[in-house]
């Protein structure tokens, strides 16, 4: 199985930046702890993946099972540079094989107040790696008492990106507004990333690539900015498959950001009648029942019930 | 070598029982400067003198007062050094909770994270107990909240606390002047007072820091210019 | 074969007014053989929270261990109930920790949470969360069940009627699945009580 074959770090290489120079003191911490008889690894779950089930599920692909499919974001996310800042967009759409399976995600994610980045790619894989580098993000702004700046993100990302050789599938577009003015990056699941006016990522890369090349330019306002974003998304959802439902919008400006969820809704629910099915009482055959009753939250009465 | 044989190893008991190391971090503690605290009905204040060695150092570059997180500060007396490390955990601890819960960390478990790794401190091989004692001010749904941590280890909850140099008259100052019913205002008044009682020279926006955390659950470190206000109030 | 079709399942939640129902199959096989029709898929973790396990039968029952264990350890240090969407985000962390050799196992999570709000989540193997505000489906049938829920579902049902809905969706999906089916059951949780019910079903 192609996953047995990453470099297995050990818990310690893989805690964050700011552990990495612990000390053998700490080292022989840990022991300490062991000797008590408690595996700090059953609790600690944070520090890197754990591979005790790779050898069993290579065993099984080898009997020839399939490994499940992940949760996908097939995906159109864009962003663009306009005249204040960055301006990133996203569908809404998550699948898993050709399944539709959430008709309204989140795509754009937080990394720090002045930060935001879409993924694209294994759904988990971006969560994750968003999640994580924004706490370090996090931490770096508390060593610093300063913003933090996009081109940490950058690095942060894509440095863990390409220590896992492509096998975190994430594809990113960041964006965000610092001392240095806007930037915006693509980040790919190997670790290479770009540093573009406009870019396009996902399976709808290409249909929103299209629009944004007909039609950016230099200077945008930011309503120009916002319709053109919308545009290059829509154009994903309808004809790129993998995409799909609502547009997600967020744009950062110097010390201000917007975060427009469902900005626009092309794709309502129409076809569900408002009475739905109704089914009768007891229709459904039943075996057995039990029910059981919860406690009530115990409420204090105020003196004056008391007396009666 | 230490003033007694059972001050060679810190994992040792002297016969009376006691840890010497960690009675000389203590030691170290009461020396430090002053550091207080106060609970309000509607929030928490932490206090510090920030007396400096010389003229010529740049107030503005020492920091005693931090963030653990957004909803949790922190203050120290004794060893600064020592405090950053213990910082520097604590930030880290509250970031993993935050990984596996996507929640931020209560105060309570916090304090304890913090507290576990001062008691480690103790009892291991090759290390010494933090000089410092900490004083944790946060808010969360439990209400406002205010911890000491020991270098023992050993935590409690206050509704005051002052520790440092003058820590006995601090402690009496503030047990003449607390009520339940203290609103954040009062309490960073009463703060102010009583590192006025043991402060030596005069006292300005610039040799004490402040914290504060209200209702809006937002820990916030005062600048210069708003103690000075407060010092304005108070006199 | 996918490795999910191994044991076959089929789990679904469902919110309704201040309620929600969690429901699965209890068929449990080794491909086309089936070896009981009892097995349990919903498991308690307290009083208001539920999680109901799709996927590997083994591996399941592992995942389910290790979940209580954390909660009974949440307990003992916070001293008090776990919120479903923390619970969720547990869970999520305990899978992506195993990114590269997951546990084959889709879980779904309801409980309700403060205000006795109801709560529904679901997430792949690898720990992508999915939270819906209506339903959330798993396992083998769960291409036939958002079918049936998308059609059935309506918001704020009582819980007797969400009864109905949830097990008409759960046994009109897991027909026209070979790999569940053969019996289900039914939580519905409502701020007062729990009914646990069990549907006859067709056992073919």
């Amino acid at each position: 199985m192609r996953s047995c074959s990453i470099p297995c770090r050990s818990r310690e290489q893989i805690a964050s930046v700011s552990e990495t120079s612990r000390t053998s003191n700490l080292v022989s911490l840990r022991r300490t702890n062991l000797a008590f008889g408690m595996d700090p690894s059953a609790i600690d779950a944070k520090g890197g993946f754990s591979f005790d089930l790779c050898r069993r599920n290579a065993m099984l692909m080898e009997k020839g099972v399939q490994p499940p499919s992940f949760r996908k974001t097939g995906t159109t996310i864009v962003g663009l540079i306009f005249k204040d800042g960055v301006i990133l967009g996203a569908d809404t759409r998550a699948t898993e094989g050709p399944i539709v399976c959430d008709k309204n995600c989140e795509k754009i994610h937080y990394m720090a107040p002045n930060i935001y980045c879409c993924g694209a790619g294994t759904a988990a894989d971006t969560e994750a790696v968003t999640e994580m580098v924004s706490s370090q993000l996090q931490l770096h702004r508390y060593a610093t008492g300063r913003e933090s700046l996009v081109v940490t993100a950058l690095t942060m990302l894509k440095s863990h990106l390409f220590s896992y050789q492509g096998h975190v599938s994430a594809a990113l577009v960041l964006g965000g507004v610092d001392v240095t003015g806007p930037h915006l990056h693509t980040i790919y699941p190997h670790g290479s990333t770009d540093t573009l006016p406009f870019a396009t990522m996902g399976s709808g890369s290409l249909a929103a690539m299209a629009v944004f090349e007909a039609k950016y330019r230099e200077g945008l306002t930011r309503e120009e900015g916002i319709n053109l974003v919308t545009e290059a998304v829509c154009s994903g959802i309808f004809n790129d498959l993998g995409s799909g439902s609502n547009v997600d919008v967020c744009v950062i400006t110097k010390g201000h950001k917007e975060y427009l969820r469902n900005h626009r809704m092309p794709n309502p629910r129409t076809y569900v009648s408002s009475k739905g099915f109704s089914f009768a009482k007891g229709q459904t055959e039943i075996l057995s029942s039990k029910v059981t009753l919860l406690k009530e939250r115990v409420v204090a009465i105020e003196g004056d019930e008391m007396e009666e | 070598m230490g003033d007694s044989q059972y001050s060679f190893s810190l994992t040792t008991f002297s016969p009376s029982g006691k840890l010497v190391q960690i009675e000389h971090a203590l030691m170290a503690v009461g020396s430090g400067q002053t550091s207080l605290g106060i609970k309000a009905a509607n929030g928490v204040v932490i206090a510090t003198e920030k007396k400096l060695p010389s003229v010529l150092v740049d107030e503005t570059s020492v920091k005693k007062i931090q963030c653990l997180t957004e909803n949790i500060g922190v203050v120290y007396s004794g060893m600064g050094p020592d405090s950053r490390v213990l910082v520097r955990k604590s930030r880290k601890q509250a970031s993993k909770y935050h990984w596996l819960y996507k929640e931020s960390i209560p105060v309570t478990q916090l304090v304890r994270e913090t507290a576990a790794v001062m008691q480690e401190f103790t009892q291991s091989g090759g290390v010494r107990p933090f000089g410092v004692s900490l004083l944790v001010a946060g808010y969360d749904d439990n209400g406002p909240q205010l911890y000491q941590v020991d270098p023992s280890g050993s935590y409690f909850s206050w509704k005051a606390s002052a520790m440092g140099k003058n820590v006995s008259n601090a402690k009496t100052f503030l047990e003449k002047r607390y009520t339940d019913d203290m609103e954040l205002d009062d309490a960073v008044h009463t703060a102010i007072l009583t590192l006025k009682e043991g402060f030596e020279g005069q006292i300005s926006g610039k040799n004490i820091e402040i914290g504060i955390i209200d209702a809006n659950r937002k820990f916030r470190v005062l600048t210069p210019t708003e103690i000075d206000d407060y010092l304005a109030e108070v006199e | 074969m996918s490795i999910f079709e191994y044991n076959g399942s089929a789990v679904v939640a469902m919110v309704g007014k201040n309620c929600f129902a969690l429901a699965s199959d209890r068929r449990l096989g080794v491909q086309l053989q089936t070896l009981a029709t009892d097995f349990q898929k919903i498991y308690k973790i307290h009083d208001k929270l539920y999680v109901g396990l799709s996927g590997l039968a083994t591996d399941a029952q592992t995942l389910y261990q290790r979940l209580v264990f954390r909660h009974k350890l949440y307990q003992l240090r916070e001293e008090r109930g776990i919120k479903p969407e923390t619970f969720a985000s547990l869970v999520s962390a305990l899978l992506y920790e195993k990114r590269f050799g997951p546990y084959f196992c889709q879980p779904v999570i309801a409980g309700l949470g403060e205000d006795d709000k109801p709560f529904i989540c679901t997430m792949d193997s690898i720990g992508a969360k999915e939270l819906a505000k209506d339903f959330v489906v798993a396992g083998t049938a769960s291409e036939s069940l958002y079918g049936a829920c998308e059609s059935m579902y309506k918001p704020d049902m009582e819980p007797e009627e969400l009864f109905e809905t949830v097990s008409q969706a759960l046994l009109a999906s897991v027909d026209r699945d070979c790999l569940s089916g053969w019996g289900g059951h039914v939580f519905i949780v409502t701020p007062s009580q729990v009914i646990e019910r069990t549907l006859k079903a067709r056992m073919d």
